[in-house]
């Protein structure tokens, strides 16, 4: 079992037909279904206030003079506890704190902790979707034209898949990142280009089925383009399990880049991210344990509402799960 | 397999590989049972390191790291006590006098006044030093006078030609001849820089003429004889007077390596060549430079006379003595062989002495070294001064802090360094003992000179008014740290307490920028004929402390109305593009520092070119004249007196704004004790207290562990 | 069946000579010149980055280095930039470091996955069901640098233990059973932790096949006739079960490089994972290369293994309709 935040997939090892069965029932069924599994709700109960949370973060620590500001430092604050009030004789006003209280208390240079976490909460979110958008587009496309095309395309397209899935994803992102310059566009590049091929997999064994059904029959001879009929037609019934699997690797994606930070090739500072708070105080773990516990819970919290939330997509589409 | 079976093997298994795993923690050490399953713990002492050693060499070694180590496996011939004094190890003791040397004026004046021979001279000084004027009471420190007859000598001289690029061209040979006129040789009892300026209203002012030499030597190719190498010939290889300040280190005898070879005068000869010669790439070089002669007067003596004056030479001769008899030339030779190389290209820098078996005199010995894992030392049970009570010396390479404390509080490591804010909690905590003192070393922010903003004394000063040291001091370091005025270490006589610091006045630092002509605008910034008070200020990046000081002074110039941009920059490129070629405005670094009070590459106004250590361009007359007087002074009372008064100068001057020395804090475990015995042979436990200038390791080869916290002799708690 | 053995073999082949090809070409095409390893370092001259550029071929084409490069490492001739030790050596070396904990790490995954798994599918929707399937969702979304932290701050605060390394410090004279608990105890916590997401999404695995097994007929039938239930469910149906698992052994032994790196960076293991981070930090470019190439062999020889473990399990299955999806 490799459990290294890169590779957390729930399927089990069926045979890949299983997940063919459901098809898309439409977005009330869909919530009909969601609505009766408590995980996924308290996935997504977990998934709108982070997403809250992200939004607010960036609404209130960002621009030039933001209302909490993740990288004022003040000296004369470090390392205090939470709930900490800051030192309202030395700071001039406009350095304290929103409301004169550290919340989540401050790091070794005195930066507000809630503030560094409200920004990183956006920047996760980023690499999250961002890297996922990635895979998803590259899955789509490549699962596609293998399930669609058939023969030596799919051969090659395959081929390139196993090639993939044999390098250890999480040493080879580590590999690429390190030597690359750092940069939050190149980690999500390279999370991107290295998660693709379970979604194309699955894209692929969607059109497989979908191929022989009757609309794209009907469509093939009706003289419509392959590319229309791939991606107009055939992809938005394919989407399902992509869904799922997308959702779950969001929550991977997140984990990835923390991963990263911790080891010190994640998001280059001072920018926050939840990982590299938790590395810098990795340091101070007996002396101010609250930056990593602050950090490490916010990263566990997420991860898990995207997992439950993922799972509960994936009872709700799945009618063999759904009866259990 | 019936059901019920593997119903059973599914609850067991588990539970018996659970149960294996736990029950092992029982049979692990902890902090307070070290010895568990391991008597042998109490004679190691084990210190971790962040990284590991590059060499076992005390001639080749550049890193602190090694130097540690070295210092474990060799002896120097001196080293300093607790009060920072000299004090022998391997020379028992030591004299130094002096050789002066003066070249006898044979121009038409000085025969009227009978004072153009070698013999009249010396008659002349050896008459008035018998005579009780107080003006020459100077004379009664020659111990005798020698007379030099007239001698040639010829020398090659290899340079490198300079091109019209600038770069270096090829490289010549000029043939320089000296004809030595008849020279006078004085042996003083003790040394004295002011020899020749005092002799000099004796013989007659203008006696000790340089200029008039230059007949005496000839350059060949007549081509290369500019003015410029003439005169530098002139003062290098033929001086008219010459100061040759002599050391005459007596030997322990019986010291013996640890492979059973007597150490003797031949051991300190071979090393000093071995750093001399060029193809060890000694980095220690610079130290012995001054050394013009090194003779061994006997199997027990050696006799160093140096090229002049330069009273911190002698501690070089703390390096670690390398046994001759297995590195030499045949030695060297015979494993290049071994190994299948060139004896000819193969050096020191090559020999599995350094890595494989290092051996000297010292209190350990090696054993083995795990490169990135640790080193392993046992104690030399001949040690002269008794063997140490540990029996093993261990050095772990633990790069990650965290994990150094780790293993600390697990008892895996005796001692650990705590960091700033940490301090206060392990203080208070009483498994472990703990020291403190200041660093060898003080934080500044230093002002390129050069700039034309930083040129008036009284814009420095308000730059330095404007800072909160004590603010940084009890914010950034956890009030780990004192402020500082000056150059010199604050634990040493050198550092003068009476120069009084700045203050922290905003308020006086605008008055005095006023006087400088910075007046406010409207909008609060300074201005000076339209002008903007404009510059910034760069560190190299991953320094937190000096980051933070980056980040305060630039808030506190600010609210001065001072346009600042700060920067911090990756550590060669800092070097390379800033510090090296002068190209900044003002910087955050940290010096450290030797005990010794040489301020030369640091301060003086000759040291101020690119690549250069006074790279802020700091030059006054005054203070370079006091900085050489004090490299050449070896009496120590004059010496303090001298740094005093350059302390006192420098910090009117300003060229930096002196912020803080740090202080460490060392944690030991508390099971560490002295042990000692009396003249009766009882034996005492003592606490461990620090040296005067905190240095607590001092009486290491003293400590003993015990199982449990000791109890100490009564008087000694 | 030899057939598909052989078929599958050269499948590998040539997977392998691609993963050569992209393992190779990640490294080499990144920006920043391998020889600049150490520009800090005064003494290293310009002749000696060509010396070395020389010693490692990279003035020569690209595919010559590929060529000379993986002759060099199948002729054990490739040395590390660092310290000019051979790299095979070194591999093996940390090899044998790490696989104590894989083997314990492997051992809690499979021994504890199966009895949680098993008991939540008979007892579904039970209090013990619902917990499990809650913890497992909160291990697998626990980051493990995280977990471990806390472990080891609750570990070191209460007992003063040593937990970091492969073994205490300094007990080489130790008698032989204070060595072996000592070396046991040091692996508890990295194992524990690289089995704990392991454990967590292998239970819920198992609970979802047995769950399968026993709403078929069979099971109905049995249980209907008035056998035990202990033997129906774990003799039976357990066996069913376990079937598609046989696969996924195989598929672990990857684990040994990638999954290690944090959990050995954090306990200064000095096994595998810990030798490539730092080869990554050091830019030991003969290193990476090797390690990288190396995992992707390990996944190869997994999937192999798990492709004959397969047919040995179930003949009907035949590779090549499996492989054609």
């Amino acid at each position: 079992m490799e459990k290294n935040g890169s590779s957390v997939n729930l399927s089990a090892p069926q045979p890949e037909q299983e997940l063919l069965l459901p098809q898309v029932s439409g977005l009330r069924d869909l919530w009909r279904q969601l609505r009766t599994n408590s995980l996924a709700l308290w996935g997504l109960g977990l998934l709108s206030i982070f997403f809250f949370i992200a939004a607010a973060g960036l609404i209130l620590t960002e621009g030039r003079q933001p209302i909490m500001d993740p990288e004022k430092v003040r000296l004369v604050d470090t390392l205090k506890p939470p709930l900490t009030k800051a030192n309202e004789s030395v700071l001039a006003p406009e350095d304290r704190p929103l409301f004169g209280i550290y919340l989540l208390g401050t790091d070794k240079l005195g930066r507000d902790v809630l503030a560094r976490m409200l920004q990183g909460a956006h920047v996760s979110l980023l690499v999250g979707f961002i890297s996922v958008g990635i895979s998803v587009v590259l899955g789509i496309v490549l699962g596609a034209l293998a399930g669609y095309s058939g023969y030596y395309v799919d051969s090659i397209i395959m081929r390139v898949v196993d090639i993939m899935l044999c390098f250890p994803s999480f040493f080879l992102i580590l590999t690429v990142v390190a030597l690359l310059p750092p940069s939050i566009w190149n980690i999500m590049i390279v999370i991107g280009l290295t998660s693709w091929p379970p979604i194309a997999r699955f894209v692929r064994a969607e059109f497989l089925a979908l191929k022989k059904q009757d609309f794209v029959v009907a469509a093939e001879a009706l003289g419509l383009s392959k590319l229309k009929i791939m991606f107009v037609h055939m992809v938005p019934n394919a989407i399902a399990p992509v869904l799922v699997t997308a959702t779950i690797e969001v929550a991977s994606a997140i984990l990835t880049e923390s991963s990263l930070s911790f080891l010190g090739f994640g998001v280059p500072p001072p920018a926050a991210s939840w990982g590299n708070i938790l590395s810098d105080g990795k340091e101070f773990i007996f002396d101010a344990p609250w930056l990593f516990i602050a950090s490490g819970t916010a990263i566990l919290l997420t991860v898990l509402a995207f997992n439950l939330f993922g799972e509960g997509l994936r009872e709700a589409l799945n009618p063999r799960l759904r009866e259990r | 397999m019936s059901g019920a079976i593997a119903k059973r093997i599914l609850i067991i298994l588990p539970a018996v590989v659970l149960a294996i795993l736990v029950q092992s923690y029982f049979w692990v050490p902890n902090y307070d049972h070290q010895t568990r399953g391991n008597p042998q713990r109490l004679t190691q002492y084990i210190s971790a390191s962040i990284g590991d050693v590059a060499i076992i060499n005390p001639i080749l070694n550049a890193d602190s790291a090694s130097s540690e180590i070295c210092e474990k496996i060799f002896d120097g011939l001196i080293d300093r006590d607790e009060n920072l004094k000299l004090r022998g190890r391997l020379a028992t003791d030591w004299k130094i006098y002096e050789e002066v040397y003066f070249v006898v004026n044979d121009d038409p004046v000085w025969i009227s006044k009978g004072l153009s021979t070698p013999e009249a001279v010396k008659e002349a000084i050896e008459r008035a030093a018998s005579s009780p004027q107080p003006e020459n009471s100077f004379l009664r420190n020659i111990d005798h006078l020698d007379i030099l007859p007239p001698c040639t000598e010829e020398r090659v001289v290899s340079e490198q030609e300079a091109n019209e690029q600038g770069g270096e061209g090829k490289e010549i040979k000029i043939k320089v001849s000296i004809r030595y006129p008849a020279r006078i040789k004085a042996t003083l009892r003790e040394v004295n820089q002011d020899f020749f300026t005092q002799l000099e209203p004796l013989l007659g002012s203008g006696y000790f003429n340089q200029k008039r030499l230059s007949p005496y030597l000839a350059i060949d190719p007549p081509v290369y004889d500019t003015p410029e190498r003439r005169t530098a010939y002139l003062s290098q290889y033929l001086p008219v007077v010459e100061h040759n300040p002599v050391i005459i280190f007596n030997l322990r005898r019986g010291v013996r390596f640890s492979d059973g070879h007597e150490f003797d005068a031949d051991d300190v000869r071979f090393t000093y060549e071995s750093i001399m010669d060029p193809a060890n790439r000694s980095p220690r070089i610079p130290d012995f430079e001054p050394v013009k002669t090194l003779e061994v007067l006997d199997k027990y003596r050696v006799k160093i006379t140096y090229k002049r004056l330069f009273q911190p030479a002698i501690t070089a001769w703390g390096i670690g003595i390398l046994p001759e008899h297995l590195l030499n030339k045949e030695s060297l030779a015979r494993e290049a062989r071994g190994k299948n190389l060139d004896p000819a290209e193969f050096t020191m820098r090559q020999s599995d002495f350094n890595k494989l078996r290092p051996i000297g005199t010292g209190p350990f010995t090696f054993v083995e070294w795990r490169s990135d894992q640790y080193i392993k030392l046992v104690r030399n049970e001949n040690y002269w001064e008794g063997a140490p009570h540990y029996r093993e010396f261990i050095w772990r390479v633990i790069p990650d802090m965290l994990t150094q404390e780790l293993e600390f509080y697990a008892g895996a490591t005796d001692h650990y360094e705590a960091r700033v804010h940490q301090v206060n909690r392990l203080k208070k905590d009483s498994r472990f003992q703990n020291f403190s003192g200041l660093s060898f070393s003080y934080t500044y922010i230093g002002y390129n000179l050069r700039r034309e903003l930083f040129q008036d004394k009284r814009v420095r000063k308000a730059l330095t008014m404007a800072i909160n040291i004590p603010d940084i001091i009890q914010y950034v370091l956890y009030g780990e740290g004192e402020a500082t005025t000056g150059p010199f270490l604050k634990q040493t006589e050198f550092y003068n307490h009476e120069v009084k610091p700045l203050p922290y006045d905003p308020d006086g630092a605008l008055q005095l920028l006023r006087e400088a002509g910075w007046e406010r605008d409207e909008q609060g910034f300074l201005r000076k004929g339209g002008k903007y008070f404009e510059f910034s200020i760069i560190t190299n990046n991953g320094n937190p402390y000096r980051e933070a000081i980056l980040i305060i002074a630039q808030n506190a110039w600010k609210k001065l109305g001072m346009k600042v941009s700060a920067d911090r920059v990756e550590w060669s490129v800092f070097l390379e593009k800033h510090i090296n070629v002068g190209n900044f405005d003002a910087v955050v670094l940290g010096w450290s520092m030797g005990i010794e009070p040489d301020l030369y590459q640091i301060w003086h106004s000759s040291q101020s070119g690119n690549y250069q250590l006074n790279f802020v361009g700091y030059n006054n007359p005054q203070a370079d004249d006091l900085i050489l007087k004090i490299r050449q002074e070896y009496d120590e009372k004059k010496q303090i007196e001298y740094c005093h008064k350059l302390h006192e100068i420098i910090y009117d001057d300003q060229p930096y704004t002196f912020l803080y020395v740090g202080r460490w804090t060392a944690l030991l475990d508390k099971k560490i004790a002295i042990l000692e015995r009396d003249d009766q042979g009882r034996e005492i436990i003592k606490r461990i207290t620090p040296t005067k200038t905190g240095n607590y390791s001092f009486y290491f080869n003293k400590w003993i562990k015990f199982p449990q916290d000791p109890v100490f002799s009564t008087g000694f708690e | 069946m030899f057939s598909f053995w052989a078929k599958s073999l050269v499948e590998k082949l040539i997977t392998l000579f691609f993963i050569s090809i992209i393992s190779f070409s990640v490294v080499m095409l990144a920006p920043g010149d391998p020889s600049e390893i150490d520009p800090l370092n005064p003494k290293f001259t310009q002749e000696d980055i060509q010396r070395l550029r020389k010693a490692f071929d990279l003035d020569k084409p690209l595919p010559v280095q590929y060529y000379l490069f993986y002759k060099k490492l199948f002729t054990n001739e490739l040395r590390s930039y660092k310290d000019n030790q051979p790299v095979l050596k070194k591999i093996t070396e940390r090899f044998l470091n790490s696989l104590p904990l894989f083997l314990v790490g492997t051992l809690l995954t499979w021994c504890l996955a199966f009895p949680l798994g098993i008991q939540a599918a008979l007892r579904r929707q039970s209090l013990f069901d619902r917990s499990t399937t809650f913890f497992s969702y909160f291990f697998i979304s626990l980051p493990s640098f995280f977990l471990a932290y806390v472990l080891i701050i609750f570990i070191v605060k209460v007992f003063n233990v040593p937990v970091i390394g492969l073994q205490t410090f300094g007990r080489e004279s130790v008698s032989w059973w204070y060595l072996i608990n000592d070396r046991i105890w040091h692996l508890v916590l990295p194992s524990v932790l690289s089995a704990i997401g392991g454990i967590a999404i292998l239970s819920r695995y198992v609970r979802s096949q047995m769950l399968e097994v026993i709403e078929q007929d069979y099971v109905r039938t049995a249980l209907a006739k008035g056998l035990p239930p202990d033997t129906v469910y774990y003799k039976h149906a357990l066996r069913n079960a376990l079937l598609p698992f046989v696969t996924m052994f195989g598929l672990t032994l990857p684990g040994l490089i990638g999954g290690s790196v944090i959990i050995e960076s954090i306990f200064s293991w000095p096994g595998m994972g810990r030798l490539g981070y730092d080869a990554i930090l050091a830019r030991d470019y003969p290193l990476i290369l090797s390690l990288n190439f190396i995992a992707a062999c390990l996944v190869l020889v997994g999937t192999f293994i798990s492709d004959l473990l397969y047919m040995v399990v179930d003949p009907r299955i035949s590779l090549i309709s499996e492989s054609k999806g």
